[in-house]
């Protein structure tokens, strides 16, 4: 029964991004392609630029003089598959973030994915330490938060915003984490705030073990690491979100990726 | 059911009706990659040599020209042929100093072919490399000039290279004016060659 559930799950999936695959076709070979010289466009507004350099210039200080050097002692104490289980037991708890956006979006496919992983991890994979869900079924983690869920619901970037410590944001985006901390377990788990602000600094810092020096590329590629960056989340974002364009219309969205919930399919088209 | 053989047979139209007389970009893309690893699996020689061979190996593959006209936008017509081609010096060199700076990384990567989209001469792979313990899907971005299918834009987990280049660019000469520019990335140059 789970085997058929498993292939049927499979099948919507592989329609679903046929489906996206067919209808972002021509918006794939749109204007990027054209000879005539491409108007210079901004990916995203910053008319707090000045400040945002000033942030981005504290926490870079921040991250070669205190977030690195920590990290480095953190991965010399602490074996790799140890870091790895902490990093997935943090992921495993974050699940109703990701959940819930993806319910909020209409996301069906990535719900039923957190819960299958969920229910998975936390009890064969012993309370999230291990990644069953994923190594043994291949079923793979989604990237769901509020700031995507606003950004589904045609809600733009506002302005760019370099927060303190962590980095790259927008005003939808810092929104969308503010939001997004009530659905995290921790707040709700009668630690006092300084143990809270503990965890986070462990995922953080076991995140920052894990990295495989990111940032140092950047800096040491780009004419201007600031504006690479900005350049580069806007578009990641983009991505995230899942359209180009910005779309007020949930019925174009994703809510007929699913064969279940297509009227067409009800009536036999 | 009757959706997947629609589908099939649209697939199949758009394919026949598209990719006709024109060899496959796939297999194009396919090529460079194997090129790259080739060189990366080889065990006597060493890092600065593989760069060198890669580097030269590569570029018959990217059409530098056009992806060196989109970062610059709407300021390439601007230049001077002799700034134009300044500017394509120092970014190939770019290019080389920021991809072959890390390849090593992906020697004992895999690279797994998703699809391909065709449309006259313009096409979009979507491949997925596969190294240890990360998967990064890549889209390569292909022209079809001179009779060969020719890569101008790798666009890595949704973020174009281009588009990212040209942001940035943008952003630099409005401030700081072409020579600006310039100016800055000979000295990035400079710095990536001493570090390397």
């Amino acid at each position: 029964m789970l085997k058929r559930l498993f292939i049927l799950c499979f099948f919507v999936s592989l329609f679903g991004v046929s489906i996206v695959g067919a209808d972002d076709f021509d918006a794939a070979f749109g204007d990027e392609f054209s000879d005539a010289p491409v108007v210079t466009e901004r990916l995203i507004a910053d008319p707090l630029q000045p400040l945002n350099r000033g942030t981005f210039w504290v926490n870079d200080k921040l991250y070669f003089y205190l977030f690195k050097p920590i990290a480095r002692g953190y991965r010399q104490v602490t074996p790799r598959p140890a870091r790895v289980s902490v990093g997935n037991f943090f992921a495993n708890l974050a699940t109703p973030i990701r959940a819930g956006n993806a319910l909020l979006q209409f996301k069906f496919r990535d719900f039923g994915t957190e819960t299958y992983r969920f229910v998975i991890n936390s009890t064969f994979g012993i309370l999230g330490l291990f990644d069953p869900a994923e190594s043994v079924g291949g079923v793979k983690k989604t990237v769901e938060d509020f700031g995507q869920t606003l950004g589904f619901y045609g809600v733009g970037h506002g302005f760019y915003l370099v927060l303190p410590i962590v980095g790259p944001s927008s005003l939808r985006d810092a929104t969308g984490v503010f939001v997004d901390s009530y659905a995290d377990p921790l707040r709700y788990s009668h630690l006092k705030t300084s143990e809270q602000m503990g965890f986070k600094m462990l995922d953080a810092e076991n995140r920052l073990s894990l990295d495989r020096e990111t940032y140092e590329g950047i800096v040491h590629d780009s004419l201007d690491p600031y504006l690479f960056i900005r350049a580069a989340y806007a578009q990641r974002r983009l991505a995230q979100v899942g359209e180009d364009t910005y779309n007020v219309n949930i019925f174009k969205g994703p809510l007929f990726d699913s064969d279940l919930l297509n009227p067409f399919d009800w009536i036999g088209f | 059911m009757k959706k997947i053989i629609l589908f099939c047979g649209l697939l199949i139209l758009l394919c026949s009706a598209s990719c006709f007389a024109l060899p496959q970009p796939q297999a194009r893309v396919k090529q460079m990659v194997d090129t790259v690893l080739n060189v990366l699996q080889q065990p006597d020689l060493s890092a600065t040599e593989k760069r060198a061979q890669i580097s030269g190996q590569v570029q018959e593959y990217l059409n530098i020209a056009s992806m060196a006209r989109r970062t610059l936008g709407s300021y390439w017509d601007g230049a001077s042929a002799e700034q134009q081609q300044r500017f394509s010096d120092l970014f190939v060199k770019i290019l080389e100093g920021t991809y072959l700076s890390r390849i090593d990384d992906y020697s004992t990567g895999t690279v797994q072919y998703l699809k391909q989209r065709v449309k006259d001469d313009k096409a979009i792979i979507d491949t997925v490399i596969v190294a240890k313990e990360l998967e990064i899907p890549v889209q390569y971005k292909m022209i079809y000039v001179d009779n060969v299918w020719q890569v101008f834009d790798l666009v890595i987990e949704g973020v174009s290279l281009v588009k990212n280049y040209r942001s940035s660019y943008g952003e630099i000469i409005r401030q700081e004016g072409y020579e600006g520019l310039l100016a800055l990335m000979v000295e990035k140059v400079q710095a990536m060659e001493s570090s390397m």
